[in-house]
Formats: structure tokens, C-alpha cells, sequence
């Protein structure tokens, strides 16, 4: 009977698929697994999702495939999974989080985090303690000098 | 004509070469004449490219299609203006374009430095020749821009039979978008050539600054611009409305842009401070090499585009040119590192410096970012052997965070004082900003927004960002007007005529700010595609659309089929949009030209996509794009205080360096 069913379901989606244009079948269930694909038209670089080439030769038939899929009860993941079983990984709009394709998420975070580092030498290299340890303390001639020259800008600026 | 076009290119060639090594040579032989005459050859070389381009233009106006590349980039049908924008519509006129921009800029820099910098001008004479002689390398050897288009000599061609500019091309913001990106891409070649000449010849001072100052922020302006115009094509051609794309020759555009910003900052610590000398060096070598990156990106076919030009061979003489340029600029900066010291100390991490550090960590950090997703494609399948996209969702979720990082940051830095900022003063400055920031956040989250956690930070940010502007133009407006018995628009004038720098500098930030607001807009895009007959109508957004008419016509240039769509809204009329679908003649080629109606709220972006198969129906694609129009808006304000940034301020400001003599003994008494 569960047979019965799918097979009419399946008829029937097909039959409402068949003659529709590409960007008619972006349901929101499509679109949101289609967003997790790439376009391999090699014309844009949008996904199966927002791809907007009405007669797109991959992404048409991808949301046909996706909607026939859904309605055989399948899952996102099963979905995509499929996707990448047929075109290889680069069937996904982004890298994969695992293998080598985990380097292209990690290494933006690892540039800020090396970025992080570099400050902290920066502020420990030209930091004012440093700088402080460095530098003579100042003769109270000195230090008068320039206190008269603040005062004249000072009432300069008033 | 064509050869004499292709003999001036030659003895271009030969004299940019006299250039570069004459200089040099007229230099370390203390041969002054060799020098002025090494100089005078820049000019010439600038004279016979004029000659080249004027001939390939000529050549493109008056349909010479047996120059290879006439054929393939213009034909009878195309208005004048597109058969003009055909130079750099392919790769050898468009490297043509590129040696001439670089050949002006270059006589532009000996003339206005003719009697200045004695000592640096024959290695800026070298650097720019040297570049030069790279550019005209490509086009005297493989890719001449004057090639007789024999048969066999272009697989693609059929002899003599022209094939038109790419109708997406065909486009006014395209006619100008790339001599705008060239002129940026170009641009900073000069900066770099004085910061390396600066080094070679061990100026002691940051003299090169202030005299390329102008150049990087004209070259900046021009490199915006040029990226903003390639968003407004997109926008307007490609039917989608989708102005960004992450497409590697956009991200090539962007690249040099976003480490040009990042040296624009750390300049001013260089200015002020005396600090950050050797990462200027890096950031203005690193700017003019992701600028050379981004071509070679763009013309080696070694990642895939829509944007790039035809694969060719010129990749092997960018990776060349691209090594020994990197190599010899990183000995250089090594050599010199002496001469690069720092004379101000970080007095606090709270202080305007360290904001600097951070915006530079931010910028170089999405600047990484966009370069690792462009390479990483090319990079994987080296190494493991499969290819993989990194497309719009990745950039998306590495970038987005980053982005209001760093508009944060662009909030955060003027209201932080020079040297040190204490608490009470960051609490009174961060107060009414973070106020008005966090009341549009809750209203936002009661208007129904709370779902779209990116949306809602980023106006919070926008908002804080606009106070902290405002304030700033205030409290300097205020003060003068109590000085000087004005209202405070002229107040606010007078402020920013006496720190033209300063003010114009946050006139830009509005302006990123105003941007920053249209990309968020994104957020809320509707969609919706339709096959109807005339008489039709249907609803997207609060819009109610009716097709009311289809007619159809020819030109030289292409046929072309027009519908009438009647727009409402809410039962007022609201006009007719003329979305036109054309096909070209000459390239065989479909393209569309989209109706949009434009206003601050929102686009209301019709495309007519073509005909139903049985050519019964109408297929429109319609879209609203919320705020869409603050991103144009953005680019003006930008564009405005880019130009306010260049005007001589009326009061001249000396950048007094701290200069730190000694430290105060404890508890010595100070005497008033």
C-alpha cells in the first residue's frame, strides 16, 4: 500500500513538473536544499537555489531531481549526498567541513588569529612599559622647559 | 595602419627598456644627463602608445575587420560608443589600455617631480618602466593588439567576419567600468615605485607619503569607482539583480581595494606617530601585487569565470614577473629594516593606534579571506585532485561577521583620543551612539526583524556609526559657532574646510555606512516568476503587476521584443516598465534589458526572461529589492568625501610627532 502511494505521488509530482520552466519549481523546500548546491552551469556562481537562468541546463533539471526527491520522503542530507555522489564535492556551493576542504574554513580564522598574535608582539614590542624602561629620567630643567611650552600653546589655542 | 601601430608598441617597448635601465645606469654613474634623458623616454613612450590606442581605435570606428581583433570585438551594427569601448573589450586591446594608463600616469609623475627627489626619481623612473616593459612585453610578443586576422590564425573566427562586443558588454556603466578599474589597478604602481625607491635609495624620512598621499587616495577613488560601476552592471544586466557575485575576477577587483583601505589607515599612524613604517612598506607592495595578481587571474584561465578573458598564454609571464617583483620587494624591505624604525612607542591599548592595528587586522584578514576562497578551488584540486566550489554561501558566512567587525571598528576609532583614552571618556563618547544603536535594535526586533540576527546587528551598527559621525561634525560645529557668530551648516563647513582629511574621511565612512545598509537590505529580497498572457496580472510584494502589451523590432545591432507592464500599488498607479528581451545579430547571443523601478525603500526589478515554449506566454521574473538604492547612494557619499579628503585644508596642519624625551621621576614635585 506504502508502494501504492509513493508511486502515485511520484506521478503526480512528475506530472505537475513536466513543461514547467526551471525557476517555477524553487519551492521553498527546493530552494532551501538548493541553496546547498552550486550551480555548475559555468555561467553564473549562484546555487540551484537562487540560480535565476530560466533555462539553466544544470540547475533546471537539479530542482527537478530534488523536488522528485523529496517526494520520495527523502531527507536534505540524503539529497545532497546524492548530489555529491554524482558530480563529486563540488556539487556543494561550499567547501565540506572535513578533509582537506576543513583548511578553507579554518584558515580565514587562523589569519585573524595569527593577526591577534601579531598585535600582542606589536603592543609587547613598542608597548610604553617598554619604551619606558628605556628611556632617562628627565631633569626637572627639562621638564620645566617643556611644561612652558604647554603653556604657551595652551593659551595660544585660547 | 596596423603596422604602424604595432611599430609604435615595438619601439615602446625598446624605450621603456632605455628607461628603466637608463635611469639606473645614469644614477649609479652619477651620469645626469643619462637620467633626464632616461626621463624624456617616459614621455615618448607615452606619445607612441597614444599613437597605438589612437590607431586601434580608428581601426575599431572605421571597421578594419582583417585586425584579428576588430573582428572578434566589433562589427558594423554596434553604436560608435560600444565599437570606442572595444578596445578594452578583449585582451590585447585591454592590455593596450593598461600600458598607456601606466605609460600617462608615469609622464604624469616625471613632469610634476621634474625638479624634486633627485636622489629617488631614477628608481621611480626604473620601477614604473619596468612594469611597463612587462605590460608591452604581452602585447609586442604574444597578444598584439594589431594581428592580420589570416585564416587558421583564430580557430574561432571565420576570416574577416566580425563577431561583436559581448552583448553584456554593451552596456553604459560597462563602457566605463574598466578604464575606471584600470585606472586603480595602474594607480598604484606610483606609490609603490616611490615607497621602493624610498627604500633603495635609504631615505631616512616618510617623505614618499606625503608625496603619493594624493596619488593613493585619486587611485583608491578611481579603484572604488570602478568597483562600484561593475556592481551597478550586474545589478542592471545579468536579470537577476545580484551585484555581487564572489566571482574570482570580482574578487580580483576587490582585493587591491580592500589592502589600498587598510594602507589608507596605516598611513596616518606613519603621518602622526612615526609608526607602522614597515607595514606600510608591505601593504603598499602587497596592494600593487594583488593588483598584478588580479590580473593575472583574470587572463590565465587558472580559475574559472564568467568575467575572465579568453585562456591564453600570458600566465607563465605573470607568475615571472610576479616572483622576482615579490622576491626582490621582500629583500628589499629586509635590507632596509634599519631605516624602517619605529619613533613613537604604543602608549595604551586603548588608544586610536591600536583601533588602527585592529581595522589593518580586519581589513588584511577579509583581504585573506577573499584570496584563500578565489584560490582554494585551484589549490584543492592541485593537492587532492578534486575540484570543489566555494561559492556565495561560504564568503557569506566568513565575511559577514567580519564585515560588521570591522563597521564596528569604523564607529569605534574616532571616538577613541590619540595616545590613551580613559574609561570616563570612552563611557561619554560610546553613551548616546550605543543608546540610538540599541533602541533601532529593539524597535527592529517589535517590527518583526528579530529573525534575521545579521540584519538586525548590522543597522544597530550602521545606526551607531551615523551618531558617532554626527556627533563628531557637532561638537567640532558647535564650538566654532559659538567662536565665530555662524549657523551651523556654515559651521559645519568651516569645520571640515580646516581638516579637509579628517572630516572628508568620515564623510567616506557615511558613505560605507549608507552602502553597508543597502547590502543588508538583501536580507528581505522577494522573487517571483510568472508565465502570463497580455491582460494578466499578478502580485509580488505590495506590487500588483499587469502585462499590457508586447511588440517586437530590429536594429542593425539586434531584434528586440518589449513588454508593457503596468505596476500598482495598493490601487494607486504607479507607471508602465518597458523590460525588453534583445538578441544579437553579430555574436548570436540572447541578452535582456531590465526595468527597474527605483526608490529608496526599495527596486521593483522587472526582467522580461522570454517566451513560454509553445510562445504563448510571457515568462517575467520579477523582484523587490529592499534598500538596494543606499548601495548607489553610498558609493556618491563616498565618492564626495573622497574628493573633500584632496582639497588643501584651510588651516595647515603640522603632524607634530610625540616626542618622548624622558620619563618624570616619582614623586617628584612639579612645580607650577
Amino acid at each position: 500500500m506504502a508502494a501504492w502511494k509513493r508511486i502515485v505521488l511520484l506521478a503526480a509530482v512528475a506530472g505537475l513538473l513536466i513543461g514547467q520552466d526551471g525557476t517555477a519549481l524553487v519551492t521553498p523546500s527546493v530552494r532551501r536544499v538548493g541553496m546547498r548546491l552550486a550551480c555548475l552551469c559555468a555561467t553564473c556562481r549562484n546555487t540551484v537555489g537562487d540560480c535565476a537562468m530560466l533555462e539553466c541546463g544544470y540547475c533546471k533539471p537539479a530542482r527537478l531531481k530534488i523536488a522528485q526527491m523529496q517526494a520520495e520522503g527523502k531527507t536534505d542530507d540524503e539529497i545532497v549526498a546524492s548530489f555529491v555522489k554524482e558530480n563529486g564535492i563540488q556539487a556543494l556551493a561550499s567547501p565540506p567541513t572535513s578533509g582537506f576542504s576543513l583548511l578553507a574554513w579554518v584558515m580565514p580564522f587562523v589569519a585573524i588569529a595569527l593577526g591577534l598574535v601579531a598585535i600582542a608582539w606589536f603592543v609587547r614590542r613598542f608597548g610604553a612599559r617598554r619604551a619606558a624602561a628605556e628611556l632617562p629620567e628627565l631633569d626637572p630643567e627639562t621638564l620645566k622647559r617643556y611644561q612652558e611650552q604647554i603653556e604657551k600653546d595652551v593659551a595660544r589655542l585660547e | 595602419m596596423e603596422n604602424i601601430g604595432a611599430l609604435a608598441i615595438v619601439l615602446a617597448f625598446c624605450l621603456a627598456v632605455y628607461a628603466a635601465v637608463g635611469s639606473v645606469a645614469g644614477r649609479l654613474a652619477k651620469k645626469p644627463f643619462l637620467v633626464v634623458s632616461a626621463q624624456r623616454a617616459v614621455y615618448a613612450v607615452f606619445g607612441l602608445l597614444t599613437l597605438a590606442s589612437g590607431l586601434l581605435v580608428y581601426l575599431l570606428l572605421t571597421g578594419n575587420y582583417y585586425i584579428a581583433y576588430v573582428a572578434a570585438h566589433s562589427d558594423p551594427g554596434m553604436p560608435t560608443l560600444y565599437k570606442f569601448t572595444a578596445w578594452w573589450g578583449g585582451q590585447e586591446g585591454s592590455l593596450l589600455l593598461w600600458s598607456w594608463l601606466l605609460s600617462g600616469y608615469s609622464a604624469v609623475v616625471m613632469w610634476t617631480n621634474r625638479r624634486r627627489f633627485r636622489d629617488m626619481m631614477p628608481w621611480v623612473t626604473f620601477i614604473l618602466m619596468a612594469t611597463e616593459t612587462f605590460f608591452l612585453t604581452l602585447i609586442t610578443f604574444p597578444l598584439s593588439p594589431f594581428k592580420i586576422l589570416i585564416a587558421g590564425a583564430k580557430a574561432n573566427l571565420v576570416e574577416g567576419q566580425p563577431q561583436g562586443l559581448n552583448p553584456l558588454l554593451q552596456y553604459p556603466a560597462m563602457a566605463i567600468h574598466p578604464p575606471m578599474l584600470y585606472l586603480g589597478y595602474v594607480g598604484f604602481t606610483v606609490p609603490f615605485a616611490f615607497a621602493i625607491a624610498a627604500l633603495i635609495t635609504k631615505q631616512p624620512g616618510d617623505e614618499w607619503i606625503h608625496t603619493t598621499r594624493r596619488w593613493t587616495l585619486i587611485t583608491w577613488l578611481f579603484q572604488s569607482t570602478g568597483v562600484t560601476l561593475g556592481m551597478g552592471w550586474a545589478y542592471a544586466v545579468l536579470g537577476w539583480g545580484g551585484y555581487w557575485g564572489w566571482d574570482p575576477v570580482e574578487n580580483a577587483s576587490l582585493l587591491p581595494w580592500i589592502s589600498g583601505t587598510a594602507f589608507l589607515h596605516s598611513v596616518m599612524m606613519q603621518e602622526k606617530k612615526g609608526m607602522m613604517k614597515v607595514w606600510n612598506m608591505v601593504l603598499v607592495s602587497g596592494t600593487f601585487f594583488l593588483c598584478i595578481l588580479g590580473t593575472f587571474l583574470t587572463r590565465s584561465g587558472i580559475v574559472s569565470s564568467v568575467h575572465a578573458f579568453a585562456q591564453s598564454s600570458i600566465g607563465n609571464y605573470f607568475v615571472v614577473f610576479l616572483t622576482v617583483g615579490i622576491a626582490a620587494t621582500v629583500w628589499i624591505i629586509l635590507d632596509r629594516m634599519k631605516y624602517l624604525k619605529s619613533e613613537a612607542h604604543l602608549e595604551s591599548v586603548v588608544s586610536r593606534e591600536s583601533s588602527f592595528l585592529f581595522n589593518n587586522l580586519i581589513l588584511l584578514s577579509s583581504c585573506f579571506a577573499v584570496l584563500w576562497g578565489t584560490l582554494f578551488p585551484v589549490i584543492s584540486e592541485a593537492i587532492t585532485g578534486d575540484k570543489i566550489s566555494v561559492d556565495k554561501p561560504f564568503y557569506d558566512k566568513i565575511l559577514i561577521p567580519v564585515g560588521l567587525f570591522l563597521m564596528f571598528l569604523t564607529g569605534v576609532g574616532p571616538l577613541i583620543a590619540w595616545r590613551r583614552s580613559s574609561l570616563e571618556s570612552l563611557r561619554r563618547a560610546f553613551m548616546w551612539p550605543s543608546a540610538a544603536a540599541l533602541a533601532l535594535v529593539i524597535g527592529l526586533c517589535f517590527a518583526g526583524v528579530y529573525n534575521h540576527p545579521y540584519a538586525l546587528v548590522s543597522f544597530g551598527l550602521c545606526l551607531f556609526v551615523t551618531v558617532t559621525i554626527a556627533l563628531e561634525f557637532w561638537k567640532g560645529a558647535t564650538a566654532i559657532r559659538a567662536k565665530n557668530d555662524m549657523n551651523l551648516v556654515r559651521a559645519a563647513v568651516e569645520l571640515t574646510h580646516r581638516n579637509t582629511r579628517r572630516y572628508g574621511g568620515y564623510i567616506v565612512h557615511m558613505g560605507v555606512v549608507l552602502m553597508f545598509i543597502g547590502f543588508t537590505g538583501s536580507a528581505f529580497n522577494k522573487d517571483r516568476t510568472v508565465q502570463v498572457a497580455p491582460g494578466q496580472d499578478f502580485a509580488i510584494g505590495h506590487y500588483n503587476l499587469t502585462v499590457t502589451d508586447l511588440q517586437d523590432g530590429n536594429n542593425d545591432n539586434y531584434e528586440w521584443r518589449t513588454v508593457s507592464v503596468a505596476v500598482r500599488k495598493g490601487g494607486e498607479d504607479l507607471g508602465i516598465l518597458h523590460p525588453e528581451h534583445r538578441f544579437y545579430k553579430s555574436s548570436n547571443q540572447p541578452a535582456s534589458e531590465v526595468a527597474i523601478r527605483r526608490r529608496l525603500n526599495e527596486d521593483l526589478y522587472v526582467n522580461f526572461a522570454g517566451m513560454s515554449s509553445d510562445d504563448s506566454r510571457i515568462v517575467i521574473q520579477a523582484y523587490v529589492f529592499p534598500l538596494v538604492s543606499w548601495i548607489w547612494l553610498g558609493y556618491y557619499v563616498l565618492l564626495a568625501g573622497t574628493l573633500i579628503c584632496l582639497v588643501p585644508p584651510k588651516v595647515r596642519l603640522a603632524y607634530a610627532r610625540t616626542e618622548v624625551v624622558g620619563i618624570v621621576p616619582k614623586r617628584e614635585p612639579v612645580e607650577k
